[in-house]
């Protein structure tokens, strides 16, 4: 097994990383003169070298040579082909990206790759047994029609899973509002609440 | 039951769980960036950082020094492709790199093309553009807009509707009110990003794109490329959210299509959050002026309404919901007037409910606001205006159903227990307030074809080129399909969001359920026509029977005198091992070229108010309870109720949760949604999920959906009418009059926020 070579993930997240490398490029639209701000300093080469990271998905080991700019929401879609996580926005803003990382909700977008080394991921595709029984908050969000065009469900779902086993389902209002960092565009919302409310009591014990 | 699963009422479906939700619960519901697409590369787009003027220089050293840079295509790239021809299947007629112009903020300037998402992200950052730059127009009230009347202009808007003499009767009206509304610029934001997967497989090429009009893109890109439309394929089997949002195709699509070409392997470009708010369509912002005048009987005697929308500078898209406005209650007289205001934006587009959604919130904002001028019960003065028909071309209803939405959601909500006086409920430290208002939407039906092949085995293939946008639409197209055939809804696969499919009109305007379902029924009685008459042939199972008397469940021919055959015995008398079908379906009323222009991507819509014979609506009522914080004038929604009519409901579920979507999504018109335009520079400000506000779980408590009764047979042979538009028309109305019982405060911009109601 490699370790994750030059860099560091303690303490790093996504978004202060991405803020020492591209900020600078990301900032140059606001400027309106036809001299544009200094191009940035070119991103550090040893950034872009491929790093070998092991990855746990869904009980199953992973080898991967990944970018060390690479998410953990995209190596699990372009380089594992588990596309059941979802891009919504890249930003955590929308949780349609929101996975299990040793039995907490993440948001996949927001952590890269690298820092997830060794750790054991959940997605949806790794929710249902091997003989095809759904998770109850897969059936429950089925029998109570808690999506419509589907995209936001799979971050909806574990997502679900996270809130009841943080405690945090214990009231309708409670489900709302640890329910909130998910968004979905279809405003199944009544629908997620009630699946949630038909689930719980099995996903504790599950 | 439980409420997600209401019981059904008369003509209405049994609500079975989606044909595709196991699908959508596991994660194996592929949408076009999910596809497995092998050796692929990846494309991020530069966009422009002005929003007027001209890209002078491109300096692009930078980015082709980033490791894993294949290609860059920009000005000159497409100079052997068509730009795109604005209309419904092309958002826009810019092409943004095949002319240098920029005619809006976040224009596309080039695509970025690498081996990894990383490097092409990182490439496209460093695409530094110099410009000419000139002063924007940002939108109404900016220095250098250009109005134009919509009527005769456009070919989206026929004319300005009107009926009698409406000066003279405003004029000598007892009561009356003439205000003004707005609405802001609104983007869809569905949740699965925007996004163009392409691929060459020798001279023909494939896309994975989300899309509602497959076979319309299909067209329209082979225009561009100068291609045979047979060699394009457009592939969105599910689609993450549509919103009218991916109704027309937006230039990315061609950009990829020649990277792919160029490179001569797959490309994927995911539009980001951001720059999805320049290159795709959007709600244009809004402006109204409403005159109402009635006599002290509440009777309306005057009605005016002028419409004022932004619109880009290259093109005329129109929003122009006067045609339901003039024509929702008995008004004396009617004058309208719709404006389009030019400005330095990318072009708008549809946004569920396009032209509902604005205009009739201005409508019934100002209907509630007569009715208190009047002193009536705001629902009375809707029963006596009620008219017996439309007032602009004076036909019928073909079903009108209004009234008994208002009475039973009315009952539902617990109207009588409103006390009437402004400010008088309270809770605490909330102040409460009540208020309704009604939905309507046009009931549209657009040729469609379907292909039905029924088994020796029983089961059942469909195939139809829609597309399941949410709606549920595969699953109400297998409901009709089962209920045909006689056969358990597990034992039908339903194919749809494919160009090769038999072609299907844009799952827009609310018609994908009435369009498809018609073609499908179609399909399915030849089936049965067929089996009836080799049952009855001589030597069949049920010769000598009357095919009329026949029905088919579970597998059989059942006559009604008891006997039956089995639908397989009647296969093996017809030596066949399937019964295929494929049904073209044109409405009552479509022209010769109808079906033509079904192949050719440009349906013709009937029904609405275009029929000769009557007008066809979907109606609704909504109530609304606020809570107003009395410090901080928070405002909430804890109660919301909604009674809506639609023709047979071809399944409970499916249809109570889009209107309750749609209820959410007004919740969201009246309290959260609005894009920002940074009025220097012609630019979105609140580009991303953070800033732009929509309805969260947190937001939405008590939601109820009443489907009324109705039966209609004259708008279809399905007898539906769509109700995907319907659930958010009216609502924001809803919510203002509720917030000016609380408060006494008449708010007529939107969206509500909190410093509204401080002043």
């Amino acid at each position: 097994m490699s370790q994750p070579s030059a860099l560091s993930t303690n303490g790093l997240s996504r978004r202060k990383f991405m803020a020492g490398t591209v900020s600078a490029a990301a900032a140059a639209p606001l400027l309106t003169s036809t001299a544009r701000a200094e191009a940035p300093t070119a991103t550090q080469p040893t950034l872009r070298q491929p790093v070998v990271t092991s990855l746990r998905i869904n009980k199953q080991a992973y080898e991967l040579s990944l970018d060390t700019r690479t998410s953990l929401l995209d190596a699990l879609r372009d380089h594992i082909g588990l596309t059941g996580t979802k891009k919504g926005c890249d930003h955590g803003q929308c949780g349609a990206c929101t996975v299990l990382v040793d039995g907490k909700r993440v948001l996949s977008c927001l952590s890269f790759a690298v820092m997830n080394d060794g750790k054991d991921v959940t997605t949806i595709e790794g929710l249902a047994s091997t003989d095809g029984k759904l998770h109850p908050m897969q059936q429950a969000f089925i029998d109570q029609d808690a999506f419509q065009c589907g995209y936001c469900t799979p971050g909806q779902i574990m997502s679900a899973i996270g809130c009841v086993n943080e405690g945090h389902a214990d009231s309708e209002n409670d489900i709302r509002d640890y329910m909130s960092g998910n968004i979905c565009r279809c405003a199944a919302y009544p629908n997620i609440v009630a699946a949630i409310l038909q689930a719980r009591g099995e996903t504790r014990g599950a | 039951m439980d409420a997600a699963a209401p019981k059904p009422k008369e003509n209405q479906g049994e609500p079975l769980p989606r044909v595709d939700a196991r699908l959508k619960v596991t994660g194996q519901a592929h949408y076009p960036a999910d596809l497995p697409t092998a050796n692929i590369a990846y494309g991020a787009l530069a966009t422009s950082s002005i929003a007027r003027g001209k890209v002078t220089k491109l300096r692009l050293d930078d980015a082709r020094a980033v490791p894993g840079l294949l290609d860059i295509v920009t000005y000159g790239d497409m100079d052997k492709v068509d730009k795109p021809k604005f209309g419904n299947s092309s958002a826009t007629s810019v092409g943004p790199l095949h002319d240098r112009t920029i005619f809006h903020d976040g224009q596309i300037i080039a695509l970025a093309v690498a081996e990894t998402f990383e490097a092409a992200e990182e490439a496209a950052q460093l695409i530094r553009a110099e410009y000419d730059e000139e002063k924007p127009t940002a939108s109404f009230d900016s220095p250098g807009t250009k109005t134009v009347a919509a009527a005769g202009k456009s070919p989206m808007f026929k004319e300005d509707v009107k009926a009698g003499d409406f000066d003279a009767a405003f004029a000598a009206a007892a009561v009356k009110i003439d205000q003004r509304y707005s609405t802001p610029t609104q983007h869809h934001n569905p949740i699965e990003l925007f996004s163009t997967t392409a691929y060459w497989q020798g001279d023909q090429l494939v896309v994975h794109e989300p899309s509602q009009n497959v076979t319309g893109w299909k067209v329209e890109l082979a225009r561009q490329l100068k291609m045979d439309p047979a060699k394009v394929r457009i592939v969105s089997p599910f689609i993450g959210g549509a919103f009218g949002s991916k109704g027309p195709m937006t230039p990315r699509t061609a950009i990829v299509a020649v990277a792919a070409k160029r490179l001569g392997r797959p490309v994927r470009c995911v539009t980001s959050r951001m720059q999805a708010f320049g290159t795709q369509t959007y709600r244009a912002e809004t402006r109204h002026r409403i005159r109402i005048g009635a006599g002290k009987d509440g009777r309306i005697t005057a009605f005016a309404h002028e419409g004022w929308e932004v619109t880009s500078r290259p093109d005329l898209y129109v929003v122009g919901g006067t045609s339901a406005t003039g024509r929702m209650y008995g008004y004396g007289s009617v004058l309208t007037h719709v404006s389009l205001v030019q400005a330095d934006r990318n072009t708008p587009g549809y946004m569920r409910s396009p032209p509902e959604t604005p205009y009739v919130y201005a409508l019934e904002n100002a209907m509630d606001e007569m009715a208190a001028t009047l002193g009536m019960d705001p629902v009375e003065f809707r029963r006596i205006n009620e008219p017996k028909t439309e007032p602009i071309g004076k036909k019928p209803f073909s079903s009108r159903s209004l009234i008994q939405c208002y009475d039973q959601a009315a009952e539902a909500f617990g109207w009588a227990k409103r006390d009437p006086k402004v400010g008088a409920m309270r809770d605490g430290d909330w102040l409460v307030g009540m208020g309704c208002a009604t939905a309507i939407y046009p009931t549209a039906v657009a040729p469609c074809a379907a292909r039905v092949r029924l088994t020796i085995d029983g089961d059942v293939r469909l195939q139809c080129g829609s597309h399941e946008i949410g709606t549920g639409v595969r699953t109400v197209a297998g409901q009709m399909a089962s209920e045909r055939l006689g056969v358990a809804i597990d034992r039908i696969s339903v194919e749809m969001g494919d160009s090769s499919l038999p072609p299907a009109p844009v799952s827009g305007g609310s018609i994908s359920t009435a369009s498809v379902c018609s073609a499908v029924l179609k399909a399915c009685d030849a089936i049965r026509t067929k089996l009836y008459a080799a049952a009855t042939a001589e030597g069949g199972p049920l010769a000598g029977s009357h095919n009329e008397d026949f029905d088919l469940a579970d597998g059989k021919i059942v006559a009604k005198s008891g006997a039956s055959a089995k639908v397989e015995d009647v296969l093996k008398t017809m030596q066949v091992g399937a019964i295929e079908e494929y049904a073209e379906f044109a409405p009552k009323g479509a022209t010769p070229e109808a079906l033509k222009k079904l192949y050719a991507g440009t349906p013709e819509f009937h029904g609405g108010d275009q029929d000769e014979d009557s007008v066809k609506y979907a109606f609704g009522a909504e109530f609304v309870e606020v809570r107003v914080n009395r410090y901080t004038r928070e405002i909430r929604v804890p109660r919301i109720v909604g009674a809506f009519a639609a023709g047979r409901i071809m399944n409970t579920r499916t249809a109570r949760s889009q209107l309750m979507g749609g209820m959410i999504w007004g919740i969201g018109q009246a309290l959260h949604e609005a894009t920002e335009v940074d009025r220097r520079y012609a630019r979105y400000v609140n580009r991303d999920l953070q800033d732009y506000l929509v309805p969260v779980n947190a937001d939405i408590k008590d939601l109820q959906v009443i489907l009324v009764p109705e039966v209609d047979h004259a708008v279809n042979p399905a007898g539906v009418k769509g109700l995907g538009e319907l659930g958010n028309v009216g609502t924001a109305a809803a919510v203002a009059s509720a917030v000016y019982h609380a408060t006494g405060k008449r708010i007529r911009d939107l969206p509500i926020r909190i410093e509204q109601l401080l002043v």
